[in-house]
């Protein structure tokens, strides 16, 4: 079956697709995938959509952060900024600057991914020359100024109230086609799977990316930028590559978000709060493990909508209590504990520890 | 002559607002930028001289700054209610009140400072990425509590009657409290140059800064001074956070978070580990700040990021730093 001509290189590939259809792993995406798109037919209320969506759209946010802090090891702040750029851009497209057409969708993603790489890359030329580390004070300072502008910015922006785009065609909330197989299909519907669809595409898009050479010297740059250096390669420029496509594909879930949400304001898509789930979700997922944005996602967003609900359970419990209400309305402040315990416990994050389970319990069956 | 360029084109720009505003309004402005100056300066410096001395980047020093603010707040509410020291005209028990407010500030800060190296810095030395998560994580942490023990509202500030209003010199309105607050700052500035110029800590500090190990080998404990230094960073944050809620009149809990950028900004400018360079890069932005607020309010903290651009496009590692 294998011919006799193929170099070692050729042979370890293909070992490697013969082993890949036999890893459990993919099976598991592949069952997460047909949970994603089966939501809407099999759970068929809004809520439960809307929280698969976002978890779906997070969840490619955080991996696109995950190609920046775990991949090429650099911290940036600047990743929500970014996002915001892209919900913007394709909000002012469909809306202020623009007609409600495809055309202007499209044209709303391309500005929002233009915009963000020449940030990102002005950004990564100015900070990344000296120390990684500027990169991190330099973003936080620069995604404040972002910020800044939205809120004042009125004019075009629309200040803190935001902006509500309306979408096109068959997306449009008016939209509706009757029923397919007793699954009325309307706009909103058509939306998650167009939203879902190009999720996955940037989640492959992302998985090339870092198993690409490519990714692999951006690996080797976080491991040991000495010795990446010295053997020749310019970090410097690797490491804007590397934010530079971060950023752009977080560009693109933002207008993807806009899409969904079909409301953007400078709280819900600028602000340190979205920086700060962000991190929260990367770093329970697992860091440099690209799926842990699946987990990290799905356990925060879940933990929201089930808050408020405790909240109310405390109150009924004490109602007198005023530290005890202060104390339960506070969530921040168990995801705060929870941060600093995973990062000295589980460095790693949730998938990161379940892979080095695996592989010691591997390991010692021999 | 390379080393005072920098202080010579800044003193050189700040004069240039001089031709846009009038001299009166000009010399307003230029106290309020001082005072700020100085008081970014009071965090920028601890910021500066943890990651000097311990390649640590601590973003819980913004909590730090709120901490501070809120304790001094308290300490100051007490006083005043129970002695009155604040409403009072009498200028010793003002004075005294605001020495007590900042006592309580350090004596507060100055052991959040030594639990927090201790219990959550210390395990991470050396790795730049969980050291930035873990104090991010510390910040979300002290931030969350101090709205649970004071509340998540905006409080008013009691502040002493003497530093109230404002001095009428030669028709130039001189607000009284940055005065104050630039006093202490020159203060802070010169007693943290003796200590590290002339005192055998501030010897060891130094010799820290340019090689920490070499230190070790010298038969010094330099996690001791590590401590210190972390101590007295988060002290000079409370300090600075508690003259910003005396200077702005109000405290609230996000108030560290929006200094740290400029800190931030600061000691970029400034250069990583370099006390003068954060002095001139807080008053920098402090000045500037006010200028273009005044000439330009929308564009202020586009002015700031614009100096840092500027500032990273000539000298890479900032006004002070050395290339590490």
């Amino acid at each position: 079956m294998t011919p006799p001509t193929l170099t070692p290189v050729q042979a370890a590939r293909l070992r490697e697709r013969q082993r890949r259809l036999r890893e459990p792993t993919l099976y598991l995406r592949l069952g997460l995938l047909a949970a994603f798109a089966l939501v809407p037919a099999v759970v068929p209320s809004f809520q439960a959509m809307d929280l698969a969506l976002k978890i779906a759209l997070f969840a490619t946010l955080v991996a696109s952060y995950d190609v920046v802090i775990g991949y090429t090891g650099i911290v940036s702040f600047g990743h929500a900024m970014f996002f915001g750029f892209g919900a913007y851009a394709v909000a002012l497209a469909l809306g202020k600057f623009g007609a409600v057409t495809y055309g202007h969708l499209l044209l709303g993603f391309a500005a929002g991914v233009v915009v963000s790489a020449v940030v990102a890359v002005v950004i990564g030329a100015f900070s990344l020359r000296v120390k990684a580390l500027f990169f991190a004070m330099i973003t936080l300072a620069f995604a404040e100024f972002a910020l800044i502008l939205a809120v004042q910015w009125s004019q075009v922006t629309g200040g803190e109230d935001g902006l509500s785009p309306k979408l096109p065609g068959v997306f449009a909330v008016g939209f509706d086609a009757g029923r397919i197989l007793g699954v009325p299909v309307t706009g909103r519907l058509l939306t998650y799977y167009l939203v879902l669809a190009a999720c996955i595409a940037l989640f492959l898009m992302m998985s090339r990316f870092v198993h690409s050479p490519l990714g692999r010297t951006l690996q080797a740059i976080r491991d040991n930028e000495l010795r990446a250096e010295a053997l020749g390669f310019q970090t410097f420029v690797f490491q804007i590559v590397s934010s530079s496509f971060g950023s752009v594909v977080a560009t693109v879930v933002g207008g993807l978000y806009a899409m969904w949400v079909r409301y953007v304001n400078p709280e819900s898509t600028l602000g340190i709060p979205i920086m700060l789930d962000v991190l929260l979700m990367v770093i329970i997922g697992g860091i440099g493990t690209l799926y842990g944005g699946v987990i990290g996602a799905a356990f925060l967003l879940a933990a929201r909508t089930v808050l408020p609900d405790l909240r109310t359970l405390s109150a009924s419990l004490a109602p007198a209590s005023e530290v005890l209400q202060r104390l339960s309305e506070r969530w921040l402040l168990y995801f705060g504990i929870l941060f600093i315990l995973i990062v000295f416990f589980f460095p790693r994050g949730v998938i990161g520890t379940v892979q080095e389970a695996m592989s010691k319990a591997k390991a010692s069956r021999g | 002559m390379r080393e005072r360029a920098p202080v010579l084109i800044a003193a050189g720009l700040f004069l240039l607002p001089l031709a846009l505003i009038d001299p009166r309004t000009y010399l307003t402005l230029t106290v309020a930028g001082l005072a700020m100056g100085m008081l970014i300066f009071l965090v920028a410096a601890g910021l500066t001289l943890i990651f000097g001395l311990m390649d640590v980047l601590n973003f819980a020093h913004g909590a730090l700054f709120s901490w501070g603010a809120y304790v001094g707040f308290s300490a100051a509410a007490l006083l005043n209610q129970r002695l009155g020291w604040a409403t009072s005209p009498s200028v010793v028990a003002n004075t005294l009140l605001l020495l007590g407010a900042i006592a309580a500030t350090v004596l507060i800060t100055v052991g959040l400072g030594v639990l927090l190296e201790r219990v959550i810095v210390r395990p991470v030395y050396g790795q730049h990425l969980f050291q930035i998560l873990i104090t991010l994580g510390a910040t979300i942490v002290l931030e969350e509590l101090i709205r649970i023990v004071w509340g998540p509202n905006d409080q008013v500030m009691p502040v002493p009657f003497t530093f109230q209003g404002s001095w009428d010199i030669a028709d130039v309105v001189v607000l009284r409290f940055p005065v104050v607050a630039i006093i202490l700052g020159i203060v802070i500035y010169v007693g943290m140059v003796l200590m590290l110029n002339r005192t055998r800590v501030g010897l060891i500090v130094r010799a820290g800064v340019e090689n920490g190990e070499m230190v070790q080998v010298m038969g010094h404990n330099i996690y001791r001074y590590f401590t210190g230094v972390f101590a007295a960073g988060s002290a000079l944050a409370g300090v600075g956070g508690l003259m910003w809620a005396i200077f702005s009149q109000s405290v609230r809990p996000t108030m560290g978070g929006e200094q740290l950028i400029f800190a931030f900004i600061v000691v970029i400018i400034g250069g990583l580990g370099s006390v003068t360079g954060s002095l001139v890069g807080a008053l920098m932005v402090g000045l500037s700040y006010n200028y273009v607020a005044f000439l330009v309010p929308k564009a202020a903290i586009g002015v700031t990021m614009a100096i840092m651009v500027l500032i990273l496009l000539f000298r890479p590692t900032g006004l002070y730093g050395a290339a590490r």
